[in-house]
């Protein structure tokens, strides 16, 4: 693939979008990023949607679905915030709290897979209600509320925003494509059997990448915190909402993985699915158009994927 | 000699996993019993909490079952319990008929599911995305019809017009009928086998000339008018509906299945009844805690423990070396 396919295939989709929903704001009479607000607006946005995407992606790239993720970013926020709150740490040490708590969370929830060797959904179903619980139980279900310390809410801004994702994707590329651990990771999700065989150690493995995900998830919890000042409880499955927002940034990554980076890619899918967000805010769109958008274009983003060779054939008999 | 021994160790242990969730529920039922009777609770009574509560479960599980035993599986259940909840009450308002709600409810669902397995089977979709993308246009779709309605955040049908049919022979009835056809297009028509075999081995049923596809869509038929009765059940049940009608469906759905000793990658494993004995065991287990006045999150932690144990025990003679996904 020469290198100008590359780059045109990794920077389509963004692109397109940019320009369609720049099109559609200025047909509107509306300009899509007209103050510092829609910029912060869209860079969280980036952040939270980029960090569940790497976070998910881990394990459902090797066939592990974990509905756990949004319980693990909710119990890692409620600690780190209420030790922020009850002993005046910065920001810095609440997010360092919020990462550290993320990955034992994940490290735990790894370790009860590995040892009951349940299918991933059903632990991580297990694991889910467990957490929600713990976190409910550890509030007394007030949830934590810090909408008055300017301190820890002050964390929200651009540079900050644009700092913690450019560290994950750095992160992730290092971990997954420049580390032993990777290139094992990689042959297990490509052949299991045979990884295991030649003496691949799939638990360890495993185990890692759960942590993984748990510590993108503690991230993803102390951006979501601080953005709002509060963090509200969810029981029976509540918390797993954040999850759905990575499925349409995870397949338009995995597209643009072929020209490129995956990790990128994803990233790549966050900014796309941002920018409609944003288009979503800048006119105002109520939230059952916005569901029903986002939802067809999932859909349509999966028709196109999974009917490629068919559409192309469609073009060339024509 | 010892092959024999090993044969037959291996049946005691195979009975006993087939049992576990069974005895679960037994145990489940006795500790309640006996709580019930150490708290000098009125046991009539809240036995028929407790059938009130897992009624519409177990109906909406049971017909999941012939989602699940083809290895597939459906988040967008409880939305779409919801959106036929609400236009059977919308269609009950219009015509004051407690048939054409039936009606509607169960040609709303089954409409639903079947959209979503058929989108799945001519665009070659993963199933599970689908139900993602419909579960999304679910939501919409129910704020709309609220919205549609003008009557603010809520769809009513009067009480008095569902009172007749809210009584706990009705649901009993409702419930084994649906349970018998279950059973026997499950156990004694060839779509039961056929799912199965597509659930254990897409690929050599289909080499073998089975159409998959059409067992998905027959399946999520199946699926569609459990959900269906599930709509009608909840709206005599509780006849306000608002957004979060059977918001918690789909997830105790799931949960129910597992519970109930069903293998989430479905296949020859996959039993009806493990619909019913999940269902009450998990609506037991609730009544316990509740039982034993523990507050909301230590009671989600030790379901989820109680959980994890009896799946743990019911699927333990499927581990091999390699870790399942």
């Amino acid at each position: 693939m020469t290198k100008g396919k590359r780059l045109a295939g990794t920077i389509i989709i963004p692109v397109l979008v940019l320009i369609i929903t720049n099109v559609i704001c200025m047909s509107r009479g509306v300009t899509m990023f007209e103050n510092s607000l829609n910029w912060l607006t869209f860079a969280r946005a980036v952040a939270n949607v980029s960090l569940v995407t790497f976070a998910l992606s881990i394990n459902l790239n090797s066939g592990r679905f974990d509905f756990s993720v949004g319980s693990i970013a909710l119990l890692s926020s409620v600690f780190s915030a209420t030790l922020a709150v009850n002993h005046e740490l910065s920001p810095v040490v609440m997010l360092a709290l919020s990462l550290l708590f993320g990955m034992l969370l994940g490290l735990a929830s790894g370790l009860v897979y590995v040892t009951v060797k349940l299918p991933p959904m059903i632990v991580s179903l297990a694991v889910a209600l467990f957490y929600e619980g713990m976190a409910y139980h550890f509030t007394k279900g007030h949830g934590v509320s810090f909408i008055n310390n300017r301190e820890l809410l002050d964390f929200a801004s651009i540079p900050n925003y644009l700092i913690i994702i450019a560290v994950a994707l750095i992160f992730m590329i290092i971990v997954f494509d420049h580390t032993t651990f990777g290139y094992e990771y990689k042959a297990l999700q490509s052949g299991q059997k045979v990884s295991v065989n030649i003496g691949i150690n799939e638990k360890k493995n495993t185990v890692i990448c759960y942590a993984i995900a748990g510590l993108l998830m503690g991230a993803q919890g102390f951006v979501s915190s601080t953005t709002t000042g509060s963090i509200q409880m969810a029981l029976n499955f509540g918390s797993i909402g954040p999850m759905f927002m990575a499925f349409l940034p995870m397949f338009i990554g995995g597209y643009i993985g072929r020209f490129s980076n995956d990790k990128l890619g994803y990233l790549l899918g966050a900014v796309s699915t941002s920018l409609i967000s944003l288009l979503y805010v800048r006119l105002d769109v109520n939230s059952s158009v916005q569901q029903v958008v986002s939802a067809l274009l999932l859909v349509g983003f999966l028709i196109f994927l999974n009917n490629e060779n068919r559409i192309k054939n469609l073009f060339r008999k024509h | 000699m010892d092959n024999e021994k090993i044969i037959r160790r291996e049946k005691i242990k195979n009975i006993i996993f087939q049992v576990a969730p069974v005895v679960g529920l037994i145990i489940m039922f006795a500790l309640f019993m006996i709580l019930a009777v150490i708290k000098d609770i009125n046991i009539p009574y809240s036995m028929k909490n407790i059938l009130n509560q897992s009624v519409i479960v177990v109906v909406v599980a049971t017909g999941a079952i012939f989602i699940y035993t083809l290895g597939s599986f459906d988040i967008s259940l409880g939305a779409n319990m919801c959106v036929s909840a609400l236009i059977g009450a919308m269609a009950y308002n219009r015509t004051n008929s407690l048939l054409a709600m039936l009606a509607f409810c169960l040609g709303t669902a089954v409409l639903i599911s079947s959209v979503c397995s058929i989108l799945a089977s001519v665009f070659n979709l993963p199933v599970f995305v689908t139900t993602i993308a419909m579960l999304s246009m679910l939501n919409a779709g129910v704020l709309m019809l609220i919205g549609a309605n003008g009557t603010g955040d809520i769809v009513q049908v009067p009480a008095a017009a569902v009172s007749a049919i809210n009584t706990t022979w009705f649901k009993l009835l409702v419930l084994v009928a649906y349970l018998a056809i279950s059973i026997f297009v499950f156990n004694f028509l060839k779509l039961g086998r056929q799912e199965k075999f597509v659930g254990g081995n897409p690929e050599c049923a289909r080499l073998t000339g089975l159409n998959n596809s059409r067992l998905a869509i027959l399946g999520f038929i199946m699926a569609g008018i459990g959900v269906g009765l599930g709509a009608f059940l909840t709206i005599t049940y509780a006849p306000t509906l608002s957004r979060n009608t059977a918001s918690s469906v789909g997830m105790d759905v799931i949960i129910s299945i597992v519970f109930g000793g069903m293998p989430v990658s479905g296949g020859s494993r996959s039993k009806i009844y493990s619909a019913v004995v999940g269902a009450l065991s998990m609506t037991l287990l609730s009544q316990i805690m509740l039982m034993l006045n523990l507050n909301s999150g230590i009671s989600q932690m030790v379901k989820a423990i109680i959980f994890i144990l009896v799946v743990y025990i019911s699927m333990s003679d499927n581990r091999k070396n390699i870790l399942p996904r």
